[in-house]
Formats: structure tokens, C-alpha cells, sequence
């Protein structure tokens, strides 16, 4: 689907949240959207199929131009009711094993909270919001949560085209989970657009003692494949902020082409940036 | 907490609530005269059109595991392989299998004061040796995630392990087409059959969702996985699942269709693929999922008529489409 610029979430701030709450209809906010729907273009931040290339994973890297279909400039046209105001707007995908920490990093991101044993298993597929401030820039990131059992990849691949971004976790405390890492890029490769902005995240390094893979393990795999490599502990909140930050820049960076800024690179972004042990020096 | 160890949220709404809970209660009392008359009369269970009404109406808790199990055929098998279930524990291990099983023992209601590591007795072993021996039993599907949602709730109910094991057995075995092995594909074909019903039925939505392309897959997979837990209030899952497992699978497309059709003016509000997402979570909560003796005669009556003959055929072309289109 398409991420409208003008698209007019008729949700409070904590909208995208799990919140069954029924309060939202408001008349003023319907009233609101219902002017705007389908008044506005639907532009979307989403490379089409143009500029076809070699489907790798790890090609984190803007594309030559714009795609025709382009978002629009921003021009504030989102502002809107109930707090949730951006100016453009990305799907970012969560995947990876079971049991990694994918909500839980999700969690981190968006309430800056951590509270252990209060996560179910992810079931399907969902999703939260969260707008960032991007230089001065209102970005939104939606971003999907997915089960990480094998066999609802199947279920949720269908997904993986819409994304502008991928974050790929794996758990430092279980092998495994690192293990299948390459699995998962070939789906990825198989199913994501050529150009998704994509990140390796080594989760839970708050755990040392039960620690299994290696900070260089991590990074040679992730300079294997061209990518950007983190550590990343949804408990602490380490590099959690960072992370989707980073993220966003290099999305905002991708479709805004203001020559006089210079160009935004991911990888030295997470280098300098990377606080403590925690991150790629490579 | 409320009676099945679940502890209410921050925001529940008790006044709501205790109204609902003053005229149900007069229901189940109502209802516990007639099945405790029921019962005596009728010692084995059969599947008459009598038994179809009361279950229709709630079964009283009391009375809730064993017309589960007889209506289900899980008691015949219980007694046909009686020490069937602990031979299943006390066999071979399966690292893989216990491992993924482990994985999603603390994420299973967490919010449930019974399921604590603290608990006495705590029900996570008892979850993990049910989802254990099916998986061992049933070595085509194993482990999914949304089976430990099911089996914590068959726990609670049944509080008897091996029970619980021959219940979800009918569940995945019998009732429902293959949801949890490794292709899903009962899933996916149901996902279809509910889209094509709302095509038929309820156009608007279905033009809808196709209009934003969104997959149906994104808001209502956890209804088919999960079976309603953890989506709509726990006494209205127990009300789905009295005529699940005495009527059989159509009932999920009953309760399905009753809370889209019931939304419906809501849900085509929606603007955007996150809208669409957000109304479909917000229709599994509020009074009238709550209300669920109204709710279940909504059920009944609103989606219209539903055979069993359409639901096959439906199942039998959604299966040849999705398996073109690999």
C-alpha cells in the first residue's frame, strides 16, 4: 500500500499503540479526515521497481533518484489533530528469531520503558508508531512487529515488500538465533524491495554472563553482507534510540536531496555515534 | 484478579461491567438449573439438538471441562489410551521442540496470577508439558506460537493436564483444519474464506480492504491462531469455544463476520492500512463483546445464514487459488 503524506491518523498521541481503547472517535478528527481523504494524492516513500538491481541483502544505500511515484516534498501537510503531526512518514519491519527481543526493543523505542515479563509472544503481525524529530523533520515510523517462528514467515513475508526499512535481530545469548541470521537475509532478499535500508542488531548485551555470541562475530557477519552492525539491549536501552534514528535519517536522507547537506551515510552514522562497547569500530 | 487468575487492567471499566455481570448472573443461575437437570438425566453427553441449545447458552463453568470433553470425543479417547499422555512425557526428549516451547513460557499471560513463577502450583509446567506431549503426539505441526495462548486456557479450565492434552488434540486434530503445522495453510485458506464471506455479506468492508490492499492476514491471523484469546474478553472465549468444540469451526467465521458486520460504519472510516489495523483491534473491545450472552445470540443471527455446505466449497476453491499462486 501507500504511506500518504496527508494521511490523517484520527488517533491521540499514543495512537499505534496496543490499546484496545475505544474513545478515539472523536467528531472533530473524523470530520477532519473525511475532508481530506482522498482529496490528497497518495504519495509514498516507497522505491518502486525502477532501478532494478542485483537483489542482495546489504544494499543499504539511496538509490540513484527518486522514484517516480516519489513522496512529495514535505509541506507539513499532515499536520493534524491529536498530537500525531509529521511530515513524512516510513515502514520499518522488525524480523528475526523467536524470542530475540523484537517487541521488547519496539517497547524500549516507543515508551522508553522496559518491564520484563509483561510481553506476550507475538502472534501474526502488528504494528506501533512512533515520530521522530530528524533535524528538524517530523519523520513517523511505522513500524511492524512479526512473529519470529519459522513458519509464520510465510505469513508475514507478504509484508516485507511495503518496508523501507528491516531490522534484523538476532539474540547475543543464544546461538541460534544468530545462526539463522542468513536464513533470514534470503528471505529477505527473496521478498524485500532491492533497495530496503536493512541493520543487523545484536539484542540482550545487558547479559554478559550468559553471552554466546562475540562482538566480532557480529560484525564480521554484518561486513559480510554490506551491513550496519549494533548492539543492542532493549533492557538498558542501549543504542535502542540510536538504532531507529539511524534509520530514519538515512530514510529522510534517501528522498529529501537537498544538495547543500551532505550526504548522509549510515554505516559512519552508527560508527560515530555508537556509544560504549557496544558498537561496530570496524 | 478475576475468577481465572487473570488480573484486570489498569483502565477496566467496573461499572460496565458489574451492570453486564447483575443481569448475567441471573442468566447463569438460570442456566446451571437446567444443565445440573440436564446431566443427571443424561449421562453420556450425546450431540442431540437438545445439548445444541444449552451449549448455544453457555455452559456453566462447573460443568465446562466435562461437556467439552464429551462433546468433543476427547473423553473417548482419554479413556481409549489411558496411559497414552504420560507415556508421551516420559519418552525420548526433543531439544528443538522444548526449546521453542521454553521460549514463549513467560510470554504466556503474564498478566495471569496462576502462570506465575511465584504461583503455587505455577501452571507454566503444566503448559509446558501439554504443549510437550502434543508436540510429541502431533509431530507434523509440533510447536506453533498462539497453541501455548490455547493450551493456558484449556489449563485453567479443565486444571487437569491430561485433559487439557486430549482437548487441544480434538482442537488441532478434529475441529480445526490445519492451522498450526509448519505451511499454515488451513490458515491461509480460512483467511480467504473469511474475506470471501465479507465480499459476500458485507461488500462495503471487503471494497474496503481491497481498495488499501491490505491482506487480511494483518488484522485477523490471531483470530484464527488464537481462537479469540487474548482479542475479545475471557468469559466470551469460553462462550465461542462451548460451540466451538460441540459445532466445529464455522463458529469462528460466525464471530468473525457478527463483529465486522457489527463495526461496520466504524471500520469504513478508516482512511489508511494503520487505520484499518487499529479499528479492527478496537471492534474486540467494549460492551459489546463483554455482553457475551447478548454477543452469542448476535452471533446466531447476525452473519445470516451460514452452511456447512458453503464453508467446504468456499475451503475447497480458496485451496486451489492458493495453491496456484505458489
Amino acid at each position: 500500500w501507500q504511506v500518504s503524506l496527508a494521511e490523517k491518523d484520527r488517533m491521540p498521541t499514543h495512537a499505534g499503540s496496543l490499546s484496545p481503547a475505544l474513545h478515539l472517535r472523536t467528531p472533530l478528527l473524523k470530520k477532519t479526515s473525511k475532508s481530506k481523504a482522498g482529496s490528497v494524492p497518495a504519495a509514498s516513500a516507497l522505491p518502486s521497481a525502477n532501478g532494478a538491481r542485483p537483489a542482495r541483502p546489504g544494499t543499504a544505500r539511496p538509490g540513484p533518484e527518486a522514484p517516480p511515484n516519489g513522496p512529495q516534498q514535505p509541506g507539513r501537510l499532515s499536520l493534524g489533530g491529536g498530537g500525531d503531526f509529521y511530515d513524512i512518514a516510513f515502514k520499518v519491519m522488525l524480523v528475526g528469531d523467536s524470542g530475540v527481543g523484537k517487541t521488547c526493543l519496539l517497547v524500549r523505542f516507543k515508551d522508553g520503558a522496559f518491564l520484563a515479563g509483561t510481553f506476550i509472544s507475538t502472534v501474526g503481525i502488528d504494528f506501533r508508531n512512533k515520530v521522530l524529530d530528524v533535524d528538524g523533520m517530523k519523520v513517523k515510523l511505522q513500524i511492524w512487529d512479526t512473529a519470529g517462528q519459522e513458519r509464520f514467515r510465510s505469513v508475514t513475508h507478504a509484508y516485507y515488500r511495503d518496508a523501507h526499512a528491516l531490522l534484523l535481530l538476532f539474540d547475543v545469548t543464544n546461538k541460534a538465533s544468530f545462526d539463522n541470521i542468513q536464513a533470514w537475509l534470503t528471505e529477505i532478499q527473496e521478498y524485500a524491495q532491492n533497495d530496503v535500508v536493512l541493520m543487523l542488531l545484536g539484542n540482550k548485551v545487558d547479559s554478559a554472563q550468559e553471552r554466546v555470541v562475540k562482538r566480532e562475530d557480529g560484525e564480521k557477519l554484518a561486513k559480510e553482507y554490506g551491513l550496519p552492525y549494533m548492539e543492542t539491549s532493549a533492557k538498558t536501552g542501549v543504542n535502542v534510540d540510536l538504532a531507529f534514528t539511524a534509520i530514519a535519517k538515512e530514510l529522510k536522507q534517501r528522498i529529501m536531496k537537498v544538495p547543500s547537506e551532505p550526504h548522509f551515510r549510515l554505516h559512519d552514522y552508527v560508527k560515530r555515534q555508537g556509544r560504549g562497547p557496544f558498537c561496530c569500530q570496524s | 484478579v478475576d475468577p481465572y487468575g487473570f488480573e484486570r487492567p489498569e483502565d477496566f471499566d467496573y461499572a460496565a461491567y458489574d451492570e453486564f455481570l447483575t443481569a448475567y448472573l441471573a442468566v447463569l443461575t438460570r442456566r446451571a438449573l437446567k444443565w445440573s437437570r440436564l446431566l443427571r438425566a443424561d449421562g453420556g453427553l450425546s450431540r442431540t439438538a437438545t445439548v445444541k441449545r444449552y451449549v448455544r447458552k453457555g455452559i456453566p463453568l462447573e460443568h465446562r471441562a466435562r461437556v467439552w470433553l464429551a462433546v468433543s470425543g476427547a473423553q473417548a479417547r482419554m479413556e481409549q489410551n489411558p496411559s497414552y499422555y504420560q507415556q508421551l512425557l516420559q519418552g525420548e526428549g526433543k531439544p528443538d521442540l522444548e526449546e521453542a516451547i521454553r521460549t514463549d513460557l513467560n510470554r504466556t499471560f503474564p498478566d495471569n496470577v496462576r502462570f506465575r513463577k511465584t504461583a503455587q502450583p505455577c501452571l507454566q509446567k503444566a503448559l509446558f508439558n501439554v504443549l510437550l506431549a502434543y508436540g510429541l503426539h502431533n509431530q507434523g505441526v509440533g510447536y506453533c506460537q498462539g497453541m501455548n495462548f490455547i493450551a493456558g486456557y484449556l489449563i485453567l479450565i479443565t486444571k487437569s493436564e491430561e485433559e487439557s492434552f486430549w482437548l487441544l488434540d480434538a482442537l488441532i486434530g478434529r475441529i480445526l483444519p490445519d492451522y498450526y503445522s509448519p505451511a499454515m495453510l488451513g490458515l491461509k485458506i480460512d483467511q480467504e474464506v473469511l474475506a470471501e464471506l465479507v465480499r459476500m455479506k458485507l461488500p462495503a468492508v471487503a471494497a474496503l480492504l481491497d481498495g488499501h490492499g491490505v491482506l487480511w492476514t494483518l488484522v485477523v491471523s490471531r483470530w484464527f491462531i488464537c481462537l479469540f484469546v487474548d482479542i475479545l474478553p475471557v468469559e466470551t472465549v469460553l462462550r465461542i469455544w462451548d460451540c466451538l468444540f460441540n459445532e466445529g469451526s464455522k463458529i469462528i467465521f460466525r464471530v468473525a463476520l457478527t463483529l465486522i458486520k457489527q463495526h461496520q460504519a466504524f471500520i469504513l472510516e478508516a482512511a489508511s492500512v494503520p487505520d484499518i489495523c487499529d479499528k479492527f483491534k478496537q471492534i474486540t473491545s467494549g460492551s459489546f463483546v463483554m455482553e457475551c450472552h447478548t454477543f452469542m445470540q448476535k452471533v446466531f443471527s447476525e452473519p445470516g445464514s451460514l452452511s456447512m455446505t458453503t464453508i467446504t466449497r468456499l475451503r475447497e476453491n480458496c485451496r486451489v487459488a492458493l495453491l496456484a499462486q505458489r
